[in-house]
């Protein structure tokens, strides 16, 4: 028993008014007298005085509003299911990578497969089940049915996925299976009590372990270094509780730069050095050593190409081109870099004249054909040239803002700050926003963005760079989107790095072949911005080909929590856990059962017997006295 | 206040031409109740009578004895004035209802008799009588005798307050061991008191040779009940006790019954003791009570 809104308690104040009306009307005048002797025979409407008085009229107003007032603040009770109707079950998955665990022959998923199997046989007929997934977020795999083949083909397609499942998802699931009867929960971990503890009061919530510790290795990241100038580095973790030998083979495009068996610590985690590279390309760190997780022991990282790349600087500020002249040095120190005034720039023409890999524009804007990639820094609001050729409006300018924390801010790893002046620009549906800040009057304005044109690669940042902003020691997050951005402009055009979960834009033409990691193969056709965007949730390489040209999609994974499969001990109970536990060993689940309806006819009645009497009285007294 | 009336001119004009009727004795007989002897004192003859031993022999009239041979007493009358007690009941009773000012009526009425009674240069007093706390307090001025004297009572009357519980018994016991010559007492009450103790001690006065009237004070709301009708909690100003009851038409004609019946009962008890009744209800009545219903029960003539 509850109530779904115990503050429409409020309504209890009528009885509080009630009971002073009623009070009010037995209130009578007291009156002094020089003798009781002489009223010994008038008389007395009661023996004795009394507090409450046996009023009919009363008590029935009294049980309508009362009854009106626990039908408002939503009284329920929970009833068990009725016979014969069939109880609704979820089934909820964990689709994270430590899902894919090797487990005996086969791995976690198949084992929480065939348990999710063995309760569908066992389960009454007429009973219906769900499939609910989640991991990056929930998904219903099949709505309710009752129909088993169908529920055993979408058990069957249930794969784990590269990524780490978050808690946030699982939450979510729980809520989509919360108008189930019953909830299966099949995860390699316990839950937060928590989370559990949300759903536990309204529906009983079984959950299956699925999996035991287990030891695994993974490599948490890769760094190419500077290809000739720092070196390369690999770091490798064991979250096993014991020594585990690991062979660890790097390789740069078909060139073998790395091959070697260590021994890694419990729960050791190693740096393991190489190089520098000799020339730019894809590096590719594998762990050979058979492990529990195989999507975490494969990653791509970029060795930056030292080619030398065209870049004009075009800034009205001489300052400001001096400083990005210096950031673009610090990205590649092989850049050919041209640097001059907008109002004095003359575009190179002539059969001899290189197209430039990059421009960047401060503060201006002019069309420079055969430009690679754009990036704009700061437009100006009055270009209507910029927003016929990339249609990137600009609607006024900020005094200030600030990044917000979920954007360079964090991926920083420094704090949020106030940047200087800022344009408010309106991004074209092509282009992806990176980061974006607040400011005066504006709840979120875009601050960086990067995307693929018909003209090419273009980037926006919209804060100023002037007085130096670059190279400010305590605006490191302008510099770090300013480097990011890039870095991401003179990346090859046919390799993309990205961590699993991410969406990814390629560019493509009318339909693309997509080749996933597995060997899969889809097809999808590119939207009008002439791009296909996919999100790659596997681990490994994923190939899109359009129109004759292949890109590369690597998509790397690594999650400590997820990738650590060593069971850890259960928290202390606390109330949430208990309360889930209690709920949880409901002999049967219950379900809510409102009591509106039958509270509001008590209510009628109530108010139908009261009408009566009162015409009773009216007949009684010939309607005078009511 | 109404016992204020009592002292003014206008009002004493009217009673300048009263006396009381007190039946004075001239001779003692058994079983006579006489007021104003005193036997051998005073000096004027009243009788003769043969000597029997134990008479006093400074009555011998030795004149008669030379002449007849016989022992013969002269006796004398004491004194022809007649001690004159208005006594007021002060309980909480006479106090309500307040409109009704009922002991205002009291005291007025009991200052008159008061006035009156000095037209014979009798000696008058006015007492008050409650219970306070358990304890029977009787207040009363000293007697004056004469008109002149009669703003002294003034103050006395127009002091008392409506307070405690009417025990009447308790009242007359204090007046009585007083040990006062016989006199006239005027009681002047509502007699809202319990049947039993009124009557006892209207016996124990007339026993104690008193010339007893009774004057029953009531107040017209109270009598009449005039209240507006409904639900009404009443509480008894004397002992406190809490009842509920209805007050309308059927309860007003019911409450009048009661009160004449009180009133009939206390004529039937005072007719049996010989004691002159008097109703004086309403504090309006008071100078037609005065002028008219006294001399027609013989108080006053």
């Amino acid at each position: 028993m509850g109530f779904l809104d115990p503050q429409n308690f409020i309504y209890g104040l009528s009885l509080a008014l009630l009971v002073l009306i009623y009070l009010r009307s037995r209130s009578r005048p007291t009156i002094e007298v020089s003798s009781l002797m002489l009223f010994d025979e008038a008389p007395a409407p009661v023996a004795s005085v009394r507090h409450v008085r046996i009023d009919p009229l009363f008590w029935l107003e009294m049980a309508t509003l009362a009854a009106l007032t626990l039908a408002i603040a939503g009284l329920y009770v929970m009833t068990p299911p009725s016979a014969g109707q069939g109880r609704s079950h979820a089934l909820v998955f964990d689709l994270g990578a430590a899902m894919g665990a090797r487990e005996g022959p086969g791995t976690r998923i198949d084992l929480a497969r065939q348990q999710a199997l063995e309760i569908i046989d066992q389960a009454p007929p007429g009973d219906e089940f769900s499939i609910i997934g989640y991991a990056l977020e929930a998904q219903v795999r099949h709505p309710q049915t009752a129909n088993l083949a169908d529920l055993r083909k979408a058990l069957a397609d249930l794969v784990p996925m590269a990524v780490p499942a978050r808690m946030a998802a699982l939450r979510a699931a729980l809520i989509r299976a919360r108008g189930a009867s019953e909830i299966d929960l099949f995860a390699d971990r316990p839950p937060a009590p928590a989370i559990l503890a949300d759903v536990a009061s309204t529906v009983r919530v079984n959950f299956h372990q699925i999996g035991s510790d287990d030891s695994n290795l993974a490599i948490v990241s890769l760094d190419p270094g500077i290809p000739g100038a720092t070196r390369a580095r690999a770091v490798i973790r064991n979250f096993s509780a014991r020594p585990h030998p690991e062979e660890v083979a790097i390789a740069l495009g078909d060139t073998e730069q790395f091959h070697q068996t260590m021994m890694l610590a419990p729960r050791e985690q190693l740096v393991v050095s190489f190089g520098p590279l000799t020339a730019g390309g894809l590096l590719h760190a594998r762990l050979l050593t058979d492990d529990a997780i195989d999507a975490d022991n494969s990653r791509y990282a970029y060795a930056p190409s030292d080619h030398a790349a065209q870049v004009l600087v075009l800034s009205p500020d001489a300052a400001v081109r001096d400083d990005i002249a210096r950031v673009l040095l610090a990205v590649n120190t092989n850049f050919q870099i041209e640097t001059a005034d907008p109002a004095k720039f003359v575009a190179p023409s002539g059969p001899g004249a290189k197209p430039f890999d990059l421009v960047v524009m401060h503060d201006c804007y002019l069309p420079v054909a055969g430009a690679a990639s754009t990036l704009l820094i700061f437009p100006p609001p009055a270009a209507k040239n910029l927003a016929h050729a990339a249609g990137i409006w600009v609607n006024g300018t900020l005094a200030s803002a600030d990044i917000r924390s979920d954007a360079a801010g964090e991926s920083a790893g420094v704090e949020s700050l106030t940047l200087g002046a800022t344009r408010v620009v309106a991004l074209p549906e092509w282009m992806d926003l990176i980061a974006t800040a607040t400011g005066p009057g504006h709840l979120s304005v875009p601050l960086a963005a990067e995307g693929r044109g018909v003209d090419g690669q273009v980037g926006v940042l919209a804060f100023d760079v002037r007085d130096h902003l670059l190279l400010a020691p305590d605006h490191l997050d302008a510099l770090v989107l300013t480097v990011d951005m890039i870095k991401q402009l003179t990346a090859p055009r046919d390799i993309l790095i990205v961590s699993t979960g991410a969406d990814v834009s390629v560019p493509a033409t009318g339909n693309a072949r997509v080749t996933l990691p597995d060997g899969s193969v889809r097809t999808m056709a590119a939207d009008k911005w002439g791009r296909v965007r996919i999100r790659p949730m596997q681990a490994g390489r994923y190939t899109v080909e359009s129109g004759g040209v292949t890109t590369q999609v690597l998509a790397n994974y690594y999650d400590a929590t997820e990738s650590d499969l060593v069971v850890k001990p259960q928290p202390e109970v606390s109330v949430p856990t208990g309360r889930a536990a209690a709920a949880s060993n409901l002999p049967s689940a219950r379900q809510v059962q409102p009591l509106v309806f039958i509270l509001i006819a008590l209510a009628l009645f109530a108010l139908m017997i009261e009408s009566a009497m009162l015409i009773n009285h009216a007949g009684r007294w010939r309607m005078r006295h009511v | 206040m109404l016992e204020a009336r009592a002292f003014e001119p206008e009002f004493l004009r009217k009673l300048d031409r009263m006396v009381l009727g007190i039946k004075r004795a001239r001779t003692v007989r058994a079983g006579q109740r006489a007021l104003g002897r005193v036997q051998g004192l005073g000096i004027e003859p009243e009788n003769f009578k043969e000597y029997a031993p134990g008479d006093d022999l400074r009555f011998l009239d030795w004149n008669a004895f030379a002449r007849l041979d016989e022992l013969m007493l002269r006796t004398y009358r004491a004194d022809r004035q007649v001690e004159v007690t208005a006594l007021v009941d002060a309980s909480a009773s006479m106090g309500l209802p307040e409109r009704d000012d009922k002991l205002g009526l009291a005291l007025a009425i009991g200052a008159s008799l008061a006035y009156i009674g000095m037209a014979d240069n009798d000696a008058v007093r006015i007492g008050a009588f409650a219970m306070h706390r358990g304890a029977m307090t009787l207040d009363a001025t000293p007697f004056h005798r004469r008109r002149e004297s009669y703003l002294n009572f003034k103050p006395f009357v127009t002091s008392v307050k409506a307070g405690g519980e009417t025990r009447l018994g308790a009242a007359v016991d204090q007046l009585l061991l007083q040990r006062r010559p016989p006199g006239m007492v005027v009681i002047i009450s509502d007699f809202l008191v319990n049947e039993g103790d009124l009557e006892d001690a209207l016996k124990r006065m007339v026993a104690a040779r008193h010339d007893v009237k009774v004057v029953h004070v009531m107040g017209e709301q109270e009598s009449t009940a005039s209240y507006p009708p409904g639900l009404y909690r009443i509480r008894d100003a004397e002992t406190g006790e809490v009842r509920e009851t209805v007050l309308g038409p059927l309860s007003v004609e019911k409450l009048g019954r009661k009160v004449e019946k009180i009133a009939a009962r206390i004529r039937e008890i005072c007719t049996a003791h010989a004691i002159v009744y008097a109703r004086a209800f309403g504090a309006g009545n008071l100078e037609a009570f005065m002028e008219r219903e006294l001399p027609i029960l013989g108080i006053v003539r």
